[in-house]
This record gives structure tokens, C-alpha cells and sequence, in this order.
């Protein structure tokens, strides 16, 4: 059995449809990228998940059963977390307060502690500004603060919207070696991502989405092999 | 000297009301950018409430003022639950149109249920004079209604920055749409800043109550006051709301001291006309700044 899996999904905004049937699976401990342009369907996906946005057909199961019926905030305690395309951090609540408030759904104390005092291990950084104003903090220190809060609601499947957005190659390679080693403790992620080529480094499996169609999926080291792949991302990179 | 201590104490006093008032409009606008337009009803609606339990039950006066805010907070949670909830998403003026609705209908309710004339809440605090210090005089009702109505306000700010749920009340201000990915629970911080706004406005009318007379439109009055205090203290903040309203009952009470009652309004409106030019966010808004 999958950690998650979605079967045949199919969303659409208005007569507009977004996504057309897609299926994924993200196994226990895995790190998957979802690949594609800007556009193809990459964030309404991880929105579905979420439950953001209303389904029309498929189903998705997280640990074997169906999520469907249940509402943004329920999702978080069954164990997945949603790091929101632009960070979405709190930027009038201190860093601390940001943290504080997405161990929201975790009622052991003793856990909330280990669980900052682990962000805080990874992010120093946070922990010098604990008490800092989110909106204070730079783009890629509000990342950091956007992934710890992730980690502070204790989540088994990880969800990320584009974390590479906005911040410089030096912070965007400092964001995925933290990454995979969240995953390397136990998390699983599932990542959306343009920067095809970081995203695929460090996963181990990967989507390829093409308007709402998944258009190719494999092991991450053929995904950076194929010829479609490489044509389409490699080639428009700008470094 | 005296005299101005004096109107000093009288300002605060019905500062005090305003800003009991004014920190539900400035709360309720700050989570879901609303102008809740009935809630100067819901203060009436208190008021009459109070007046109900002091007339027909005579209750002790802790009684009533706990028992009246409980009560107006579950109005306003079902205010909220029936006329506000479907329109979260709904254009901006769907809602103000529908607030000024849910406040003529709380008007004409009352109007309905106790007739519009005008009543009074039967005294219920002590008001022996207490002599200060050089000549100047003040009843105990009046120091008790100032004192537990700053209190309410500290309370309040404790609450709000303080506790957990004071934080996602923050957070919902923030970023609404972020909040549920937290695990929490929009509806439910929605409903609990509904509930303290009305609480206090209940009590705002009840203290109301212990010095004027009350009526089914009274709401009207107070509570655009109360809201024009909000915004030039700065609407969505908690402090520019006490702020701004112990600036207008400051202006107002020596207006109506040193020149003319007639003149009250236009001046006190006039000089908060000039303070939203200086401040066109008000004194402790903020612009919305959102970063990318």
C-alpha cells in the first residue's frame, strides 16, 4: 500500500479543466518530484491533496483510505503537510509564534519540543530570530521558516509547492540538501518544482506534467536521461 | 483645574464605551475584512439584554454583565453562522449590504419585542460621590465601570497575543488562506473574534446602560462613532482602536465642556477628518504590505 496515492484525478476550474484524470503514487519514505511548466497542473495537485480545491472525479487515498471527504484543516492531522507556493508565512507573528501556531493539531508537548528543538538544530538561523518578525526575514529564511513550520505539525508526507522560487542558486541548493535529509529521517516528500534539475538530484522518483496529463514518470536517474526531459528543462535553464 | 479633571474622568468613561465598541468592528475587520455594520446593534441588543435581566430576574450586577456578554457572544457567533459564513468569498459589498440588513433587523426585533420607547437599566453599581483630592468629586459607578472596562481591554490584549488561539486570530488577519494548512480551523477563530467582539460590546452597553437611557436605535449613534473611532485609530488593530476612541470622547466631552453641545459632533468630526490626513491608515494602522 502507498502513503498516498491519486487515482484518475481530475479537477477543473470552472468549464476550465485543470487536471485530466492523473494518477500518482508516493511510496512510505520516498522523495518524488512533480515536474512541469508553469501551468501544466503542478500546484493544483498538491491544492487537491490539500483539499483546497473541490474534485470531480478520482479519489485520493492517504495510508490506504479515501480523503475526500474531509476539509483543509482535518488533513494536517492525519499527517500531511501543505508548504504553500510563496511561503505563506504569518509576517506580522514572530518567528516563534509562526512555529508555535502549526504544532496547532500535536497535543504531546514533549514532541512539540523535539520537534523545535530539530528545526532549530537544522535552521539556526531561526532560532537567532526566533523572536524576529516573520515578514522581517529574508526570502530564503522565510523558506527555512515555511519548511520548519511544515515539520512542527509533525507530518509523515510532505508537500512542496515550489521552494526553489525566488531565492538564489546558493540558498536553493542549501534548501534541497535540508530537504533530502528530512526525507533521509523518515519524511516523505512529495516536491513540485520547475528547477527540474535540483528537483531530480535529489528525488527518487519522478513526475513529468503536461497540461493536467502526467506525460512521463520513472526512477529520477532516467527522468534526467530521457531526451524529453532534457529538451524541455535542461535546455531552458538559464546558468 | 478642577474642571478639567473632572471632564478628564467624564471623557474616559465614555471612551471606555466607545472602545468596547469600537475593538469588535476592528477585530472582525482585521480577520475577514468586514465592516460589520450591525454591530452597534449587537451592542443595543446587549443593552436590552442587560436591561432584561436586571428588570425582570434582579440579578447581582456580576451576574448580569457576565451573563449579558455570554449571551450577546452567542448572537453574534449566530449572526456570523447564518448571515456572514456563505459570503466569505463573496464581493466586499455583498456582505456590508448584508451586515446593514442583519443590523435593521436587530433594530426593528427589539423595536418588536419591548416597544421603541426609551428605558433605563435600574441602577446597579453604588453611586456614592467619592471626594479626591482637591474638590473634585467622582461617583463609585463611574470608577468601577472605567476600571472593569480597562480591565476587559487588558484581558483582551493578553488574549489576543498571548494565548494560541489569540495567535491564529492573528494569523487569520495575516493570511487567511495559509491558516487551514496549520491544521486549524478558520470557522471556529472566525466564531471565537465574533464572540469576543459582541461580549464586549454587550458590555460597552450595559455600562451604557447605568448612565443613559436606552432605546432600540441607540445602536446607530454609538456604533458609528465607535467605528469612525476604529478607523482613526487604525481599523484592524486592537490598539488604535482604544486609542481612537478615548480621542473622541476626549474631543466631544470638552467640545460640549468649553464651547457648545451643538457644536459636539462637528468638531469631534472635523478634527478626526484632519487626523485621517496626517494618518490615512489611522494612528496605529498599517498599509497592507504583502510580500511576494
Amino acid at each position: 500500500m502507498s502513503l498516498l496515492e491519486l487515482n484518475n484525478l481530475t479537477v477543473s476550474y470552472g468549464p476550465i479543466k485543470a487536471l485530466h484524470g492523473i494518477t500518482i503514487r508516493v511510496e512510505e519514505g520516498e522523495l518524488v518530484s512533480l515536474l512541469g511548466a508553469n501551468g501544466a497542473g503542478k500546484s493544483t495537485t498538491l491544492r487537491s491533496i490539500s483539499r483546497l480545491i473541490p474534485i470531480l472525479e478520482g479519489d485520493i487515498l492517504f495510508n490506504g483510505k479515501s480523503i475526500l471527504n474531509l476539509t483543509a484543516y482535518q488533513i494536517v492531522s492525519l499527517g500531511i503537510s501543505h508548504v504553500p507556493e510563496g511561503r505563506g508565512i504569518f509576517p506580522s507573528l514572530t518567528v516563534m509564534e509562526n512555529l508555535e501556531l502549526s504544532s496547532w493539531t500535536v497535543k504531546d508537548k514533549k514532541k512539540i519540543k523535539h520537534n523545535l528543538s530539530r528545526i532549530f538544530s537544522i535552521f539556526p538561523r531561526l532560532e537567532e530570530r526566533k523572536n524576529q518578525l516573520a515578514g522581517t526575514l529574508s526570502g530564503g529564511e522565510q523558506q527555512m521558516l515555511a519548511v520548519g513550520r511544515a515539520m512542527m505539525t509533525d507530518c509523515r508526507l510532505m508537500l512542496l509547492d515550489e521552494p526553489s522560487m525566488g531565492l538564489s542558486p546558493l540558498l536553493v541548493k542549501e534548501v534541497f540538501k535540508v530537504l533530502k535529509e528530512i526525507n533521509n529521517s523518515g519524511t516523505t516528500i512529495l516536491l513540485v518544482e520547475q528547477n527540474a534539475n535540483m528537483a531530480l538530484k535529489i528525488a527518487d522518483r519522478g513526475y513529468v506534467i503536461e497540461n493536467g496529463r502526467i506525460a512521463l514518470e520513472g526512477p529520477a536517474e532516467h527522468l534526467m536521461q530521457d531526451k524529453r526531459v532534457k529538451e524541455a528543462y535542461f535546455g531552458k535553464e538559464k546558468k | 483645574m478642577e474642571i478639567i479633571i473632572q471632564q478628564l474622568i467624564n471623557a474616559v468613561q465614555l471612551g471606555a464605551v466607545y472602545a468596547l465598541i469600537a475593538l469588535g468592528y476592528s477585530m472582525v475587520y482585521g480577520i475577514i475584512r468586514l465592516i460589520n455594520f450591525a454591530h452597534g446593534d449587537i451592542f443595543m441588543v446587549g443593552a436590552f439584554i442587560g436591561f432584561l435581566l436586571a428588570v425582570k430576574f434582579k440579578l447581582p450586577f456580576v451576574f448580569i454583565l457576565l451573563l449579558t456578554m455570554f449571551l450577546t457572544a452567542l448572537l453574534g457567533i449566530a449572526i456570523e453562522r447564518i448571515a456572514y459564513h456563505k459570503l466569505r468569498n463573496a464581493h466586499r459589498m455583498s456582505l456590508v449590504i448584508t451586515a446593514l440588513g442583519v443590523g435593521t433587523f436587530l433594530e426593528n426585533l427589539v423595536r418588536l419585542a419591548v416597544g421603541p420607547q426609551t428605558r433605563q437599566i435600574p441602577a446597579q453599581l453604588s453611586n456614592n460621590i467619592l471626594h479626591l483630592t482637591n474638590g473634585i468629586v467622582v461617583t463609585e459607578d463611574k470608577l468601577l465601570i472605567i476600571g472593569i472596562s480597562i480591565m476587559l481591554m487588558i484581558v483582551l490584549w493578553l488574549f489576543v497575543n498571548k494565548t494560541l488561539i489569540g495567535k491564529a486570530m492573528r494569523a487569520v488577519a495575516d493570511n487567511i488562506d495559509v491558516v487551514p494548512l496549520m491544521g486549524i480551523n478558520v470557522d471556529m477563530i472566525v466564531s471565537v473574534t465574533f464572540a469576543i467582539g459582541s461580549a464586549l460590546a454587550a458590555a460597552g452597553g450595559i455600562f451604557f446602560g447605568q448612565s443613559y437611557s436606552i432605546e432600540p436605535y441607540m445602536g446607530i449613534d454609538l456604533g458609528w462613532k465607535a467605528f469612525i473611532a476604529a478607523v482613526v485609530g487604525g481599523i484592524g488593530s486592537i490598539e488604535g482602536a482604544v486609542v481612537g476612541s478615548f480621542i473622541l470622547a476626549g474631543i466631544e466631552v470638552f467640545t460640549v465642556a468649553y464651547l457648545s453641545s451643538n457644536l459636539k459632533n462637528g468638531i469631534a468630526f472635523a478634527l478626526l477628518i484632519i487626523l485621517l490626513v496626517i494618518w490615512p491608515y489611522g494612528i496605529m494602522g498599517k498599509p497592507s504590505l504583502k510580500k511576494v
